[in-house]
């Protein structure tokens, strides 16, 4: 056996994965005091949808259409899968919006953004080929319109979504894995940046019109560097000169300056 | 069987507005989301331990 100091495949990835993703960020037990706020409720919602529909799925997929369609636990399963699937998209629209007006990808959180995005993205085919698969006349409805639609689109070629076959092999399997796969990135890279922060206020009384947009550079998670946990440290700003003359002392209050 | 809560055997109900048409069943959810979105933005939420001091 060989005695020289050359590293295994698996230390590397170990090495990697820990300092990429230390445990103290993959399980963290605090969080910023910024996250008390509902709005940061609708993602772990999405989450927990899911489990939710992957869970019923897959008893429905053990127990095959006759037993959704033909027993009341069938039904009842049938119902779960449905109405978990109904609070999934709910849940990430809202988390969906909350980011997008929140600035999300702000701090170098570019990849948490698009894993999300591509995410909600691929769940919109995992819920169609789920539709089209129920085995019955609401699914050869739906199959019929998306076909129109689809070849009006010019990918009629490539899916054929009145294929029982296909569809739910699509539904069971290929698109719940991308879905999966996508959340697991996205959760990772939440733990890996952090939460995103909310803007920073002006502090002295400056006009918003002249500093509306956020400066990155300015932000404590930019300051702190690219995966640094970006939590911000209320540290006071120095108050900037008044760009239109000076404020007015009688509604806005002075900074402290350090 | 027990019957639905609503009597869901006809077909939908629709909203038109010039090209524009949608269910109503889902301008009622996409209504719905916008309120429960502006409530999670206004709506006080508990404070709860281990969370860094404000």
């Amino acid at each position: 056996m060989s005695t020289t100091t050359k590293r295994s495949w698996t230390g590397t990835v170990r090495e990697r994965a820990v300092g990429a993703l230390p445990p103290e960020k993959l399980l963290p037990d605090k969080q910023p005091a910024y996250m008390a706020s509902w709005i940061y409720v609708f993602g772990v919602l999405s989450l927990a949808s899911f489990v939710v529909i992957i869970a019923s799925g897959s008893i429905l997929t053990l127990k095959g259409p006759g037993w959704w369609h033909f027993t009341g636990t069938g039904h009842f399963f049938n119902s779960i899968h449905l109405w978990s699937v109904e609070l999934f998209f709910f849940f990430m629209v809202i988390h969906l919006w909350g980011k997008y007006w929140m600035a999300a990808w702000r701090g170098g959180r570019a990849q948490v953004w698009m894993t999300g995005a591509v995410a909600f993205i691929v769940a919109v085919p995992c819920a169609l080929t789920g539709y089209v698969s129920q085995q019955n006349f609401d699914a050869q409805w739906i199959a019929t319109q998306a076909k129109d639609g689809l070849n009006a689109a010019g990918v009629g070629a490539f899916f054929n979504v009145t294929n029982f076959g296909q569809m739910y092999s699509y539904h069971v399997l290929l698109l719940p894995l991308a879905v999966a796969t996508l959340v697991a990135a996205h959760i990772l890279l939440v733990r890996k940046h952090g939460i995103v922060p909310p803007f920073q206020l002006s502090d002295a009384g400056e006009p918003r019109a002249t500093n509306a947009m956020p400066v990155p550079d300015s932000e404590p998670a930019r300051a702190a560097g690219p995966g640094s946990g970006d939590r911000p440290t209320p540290v006071p700003k120095p108050a900037p000169a008044p760009a239109h003359g000076p404020a007015e002392p009688a509604t806005i209050p002075a900074e402290p300056v350090p | 069987m027990i019957a639905a809560i609503f009597n869901l055997n006809h077909p939908a109900h629709t909203v038109h507005w010039h090209f524009f048409t949608m269910s109503v069943s889902n301008v009622v959810v996409i209504l719905l989301m916008l309120v429960v979105f502006a409530v999670a933005i206004v709506a006080p939420f508990p404070r709860g331990r281990g969370r860094e001091p404000r």
